[in-house]
């Protein structure tokens, strides 16, 4: 079975949020300053078993000592959350292939 | 011919009776019409129509989020009056890549003027209808009635 993002913030505490119910854009900048590797997709690409919402560039970053990512989490009455959990290498190398390489 | 009407967090007053509005116009002008919202958004509006008088059809938002493809619709129609609500339907133009009208509003000037730049910066080529309203949907269904001409 693929992973949930939205399973997984139910069902776990194995999570950190680092802002919440920010704008989209104060959440990417976040994710910029906060991650030490970054790519970038587009919105509504999958990320986590989830569609990402958002603003292009989306930024996902990753923090390699950790094994954590970072992502923007959208919801209609919450605005933009970052929400760092933890990654595994195939996960990661997903993501990876979604890259657009546009930082504009 | 489908459309898809989009709402927002439904905190304000104007979205649920201009969601009725814009569902009867849209399906007098031939149009298939779904609204997707959340489930609070989802009640407000289905309330409004007690004696199903306008058939409306409402899906869950993130649901439809989950299963939309490229082209499943030929209109999208956003209501963003929240930072959310913007990134909300630029993900959804994105993914239908079809023609799209965002309705956009609030009853902070400067807040119509971000939502509308997070939605250009997009690179959407959606149509923009922005006006500073909030309790009175009148501006706002008056921006509808002229930007959606284009769409007949």
């Amino acid at each position: 079975m693929s992973f949930c993002l939205d399973t997984y913030l139910q069902q776990s505490d194995n999570y950190e949020i680092h802002a919440s119910k920010a704008g989209f854009k104060d959440c990417a900048m976040i994710i910029r300053f906060k991650a030490d590797d970054l790519v970038y997709i587009k919105p509504g690409d999958e990320v986590l078993g989830v569609r990402v919402i958002g603003i292009p560039p989306i930024p996902i970053g990753f923090d390699h000592k950790k094994g954590t990512v970072f992502l923007p989490y959208t919801k209609p009455c919450h605005g933009t959350s970052v929400v760092e959990l933890p990654i595994d290498e195939e996960e990661i190398e997903k993501i990876r292939k979604l890259d657009t390489g546009n930082k504009k | 011919m489908k459309a898809l009407v989009l709402l927002g967090c439904p905190e304000t007053p104007s979205q649920t009776p201009l969601a009725v509005y814009v569902f009867n116009k849209l399906t007098k002008m031939g149009y298939d019409v779904t609204i997707a919202a959340n489930p609070a958004a989802k009640k407000l509006v289905s309330i409004s129509d007690p004696e199903g008088y306008y058939k409306l059809n409402i899906i869950d938002l993130e649901r439809t989020l989950g299963e939309i493809s490229e082209k499943d619709y030929d209109l999208l129609v956003g209501f963003v009056h929240k930072d959310a609500a913007a990134s909300f339907f630029v993900t959804f133009d994105q993914i239908l890549n079809t023609r799209s009208l965002a309705l956009v509003f609030s009853r902070d000037a400067d807040e119509v003027e971000e939502f509308v730049n997070m939605i250009q910066e997009s690179g959407s080529n959606a149509t923009i209808a922005a006006v500073r309203a909030f309790h009175n949907p009148s501006p706002i269904k008056v921006k509808f009635d002229r930007a959606i001409k284009e769409f007949e």
